[in-house]
């Protein structure tokens, strides 16, 4: 176990910047994800700590070592790819043990006089029997990866990293090639491997469900940058930009483009049809805004039904007339694509509602789960 | 309407491609049985089967093994097969390792003037061999001499003896050019082949803790072999059919490579019209060509169609 320090890290393509000196600081034992949407840099900054790229500039620590000119087998991590990158043409037991059946002492002497194995091959055995059977693959270790189901293979591709017994675990969307079902399954296993053996991870995806699933914290990325680095529940309630609130969620935010007011001590936010009073706890942030442009947001599961008995009661200021477009159920909630005016909102309504298309109906949002951000800079007000 | 027309169809194709098969098959099979009989049945009838099997008798059995002990032992068709074997074998081994690592290399390496080398290796495909042959002929003169007066002085000063290195005349220079004008295709394909593994493979390895030479023959090589399979035997039905450099660069007896056998077999005929001798030479020409082909068949076509659907 290790943790892992990016220290202004950066790389640079020709002129295109994949990663923005970036700096995170993952502690022992932590399983961390890098979510952002594609070429935000995510699977550039794991590769950069796996060695399989070389940083422009800025340091890596794994421990206490800066790494950036130590080879990647020399590094004490094990990585899994997506697409798992097993040896075809090897037996799951060849392809698990072919790391260790190549390590040789002392592992820093170069070709030919590094000739003593590191591992003897009762210990390989062992480590890959323990392994196999911490993953469920017992009986397949003579198989080759084609015989082999996805869910399996990557199962397989787990193990190669296992037996090695890493300070690090980098995972590279590792779960993006199997099915739904399967997908669902495999995370809750991988937390459990990961409570289990409590090895420092660095997990990879563009799915913002498996990061707040798994995560201890996420770091959501764009555009080479870092944006937010927080446990999984701050993100959702107190995102640090707009690129957070509106990446982390599902369906995402609402945002409106408002104007702030001061009215009577009040500060309301007003757009064409839309208008609400912002919550008076939050009221030390907002003098400065009186008069200006910000943007509103509110997430879909925010916005209650007035019909119904609720949690929000009718209150200061915070209900909005609303002309419903679609209804979409989905069981358990319906998904409402509404319309204040000319302001489009998105709402996850309890199913007992009895809102229908082309209803006229008064939605409650609840105001202290509201955000409000700078329209220039889009960073949170609060 | 359509039942009876498909019919019809199907049965020409089928008239078609029997027909195909016996025209080729058939001067195959000539060989073979005509090679048992001796040169007045040949006369006699040249598409008759021989004596040996609609009358076989012990006279017509040892008319067919005079034949071949002819070819293989007086014809010197044993001594020109296994110098076949050892020219095309070694230039196969030669060509596959140093084809397979150049085209890995162009195919998953990244560096300044790697297109510039694949496409000197692609100019390689269009030089037409006939064409370099004359001068090919006066720079081994050159080469042979220079390389004795390189290496001639210290193995005099050694006390090992004289020392003369000539490329011509020798299978060493043979398989030379054999080797540099197989490249080209050999390279070709094959970095259209690796290009189609994926590249994390390579990766995985790193991180496994392996050599650039240990992922390549633990890792590419058993990756590429239905590529590998393919070129080789291309180059190898090539080769051992190969007349014009052998020709032209072995003049030994000694040295000579089944091809020259067969046409100075042929040569001969004209005077001696010994047919049945030399189509137990052809046979013995021919035979590996049909088992490799009998033997690859299916990886054959495997990789024709890889390099036709990924290449």
């Amino acid at each position: 176990m290790a943790k892992v320090v990016l220290r202004d890290l950066t790389k640079r393509f020709k002129e295109v910047i994949a990663v923005n000196n970036i700096n995170l600081e993952i502690k022992e034992a932590e399983f961390l994800v890098l979510v952002g949407p594609s070429g935000c840099g995510k699977t550039t900054a794991l590769r950069m700590i796996a060695g399989l790229e070389e940083a422009s500039s800025g340091e890596i620590y794994i421990g206490d070592r800066v790494v950036n000119d130590v080879s990647p087998k020399d590094r004490d991590i094990a990585m899994v790819f997506q697409n798992y990158a097993l040896y075809p043409h090897m037996t799951v037991y060849d392809n698990m043990s072919f790391g260790l059946r190549l390590k040789r002492l002392p592992a820093n002497r170069p070709w030919p006089l590094n000739t003593r194995r590191a591992f003897t091959r009762h210990e390989i055995d062992q480590r890959v029997q323990s392994a196999a059977q911490l993953l469920g693959l017992g009986g397949l270790l003579n198989r080759k990866p084609k015989e082999l189901s996805g869910g399996q293979r990557q199962r397989v591709a787990l193990g190669r990293a296992i037996v090695r017994e890493p300070k690090v675990f980098l995972m590279d969307e590792p779960l993006s090639n199997l099915d739904a079902k399967l997908r669902v399954q495999t995370r809750a296993e991988l937390i459990k491997l990961h409570r289990r053996l409590g090895i420092t991870t660095v997990y990879v995806t563009h799915d913002q469900v498996e990061a707040m699933t798994m995560g201890d914290r996420i770091a959501v990325m764009s555009s080479g940058l870092v944006q937010q680095v927080d446990t999984p529940l701050n993100l959702y309630n107190h995102p640090a930009n707009i690129f957070v609130a509106g990446f982390i969620g599902s369906p995402a935010m609402n945002f409106v483009n408002v104007s702030i007011d001061q009215d009577n001590g009040k500060y309301i936010a007003c757009a064409d049809g839309f208008q609400v009073t912002l919550p008076a706890s939050q009221y030390d942030h907002l003098p400065n805004y009186a008069g200006k442009q910000c943007i509103f947001g509110i997430r879909p599961e925010d916005i209650y039904d007035s019909n119904l008995e609720g949690l929000i009661k009718q209150g200061d200021g915070n209900s909005v007339k609303v002309d419903v477009d679609v209804v979409e159920p989905l069981g358990n909630d319906v998904e409402m694509y509404l319309k204040a005016g000319n302001v489009p909102l998105i709402a996850m309504i309890d199913s007992k509602t009895r809102a229908r298309t082309g209803d006229t109906l008064d939605v409650l949002l609840d105001m202290d789960k509201s955000h409000l951000f700078d329209k220039d800079t889009e960073v949170a007000i609060y | 309407m359509a039942a009876p027309f498909s019919k019809l169809t199907k049965g020409l194709k089928i008239a078609f491609l029997t027909a195909y098969l016996v025209t080729v098959v058939f001067p195959m099979i000539w060989v073979l049985y005509t090679s048992a009989k001796n040169t007045q049945e040949i006369y006699r009838s040249p598409f008759g089967l021989p004596k040996f099997i609609t009358s076989p008798s012990r006279r017509h059995i040892k008319s067919l093994i005079t034949n071949y002990r002819k070819a293989w032992v007086d014809s010197h068709f044993g001594r020109y097969f296994f110098n076949s074997i050892y020219v095309v074998g070694v230039s196969l081994a030669l060509i596959l390792l140093l084809g397979c690592m150049a085209a890995y290399v162009l195919a998953r390496f990244e560096f300044w003037g790697r297109n510039a080398i694949y496409l000197l290796f692609l100019c390689g495909l269009l030089i037409p061999m006939q064409l370099v042959l004359i001068p090919l002929f006066f720079q081994f003169t050159d080469m042979g001499n220079w390389l004795t007066n390189l290496f001639a002085p210290p193995v005099r000063a050694l006390g090992l003896g004289e020392l003369t290195i000539s490329l011509q005349n020798s299978h060493a220079g043979l398989i030379l050019i054999y080797v540099s004008a197989s490249l080209p295709f050999t390279v070709f394909v094959l970095t259209a082949f690796f290009r189609t593994l994926p590249g994390e493979l390579r990766e995985a390895a790193m991180l496994d803790g392996a050599s650039e030479y240990r992922t390549f023959f633990s890792i590419m090589m058993p990756l590429g072999k239905p590529g590998i399979v393919t070129t080789a035997i291309f180059n190898f039905l090539g080769l051992w059919n190969e007349y014009l450099f052998a020709l032209v660069f072995l003049t030994s007896d000694r040295l000579k490579t089944l091809p020259l056998g067969i046409a100075s077999l042929s040569m001969q005929a004209q005077y001696r019209s010994d047919f049945g001798l030399l189509f137990a030479g052809l046979v013995i020409s021919m035979l590996p060509v049909l088992l490799v082909y009998i033997v690859l068949q299916e990886k054959l076509t495997k990789g024709i169609t890889i390099g036709a659907l990924k290449g």
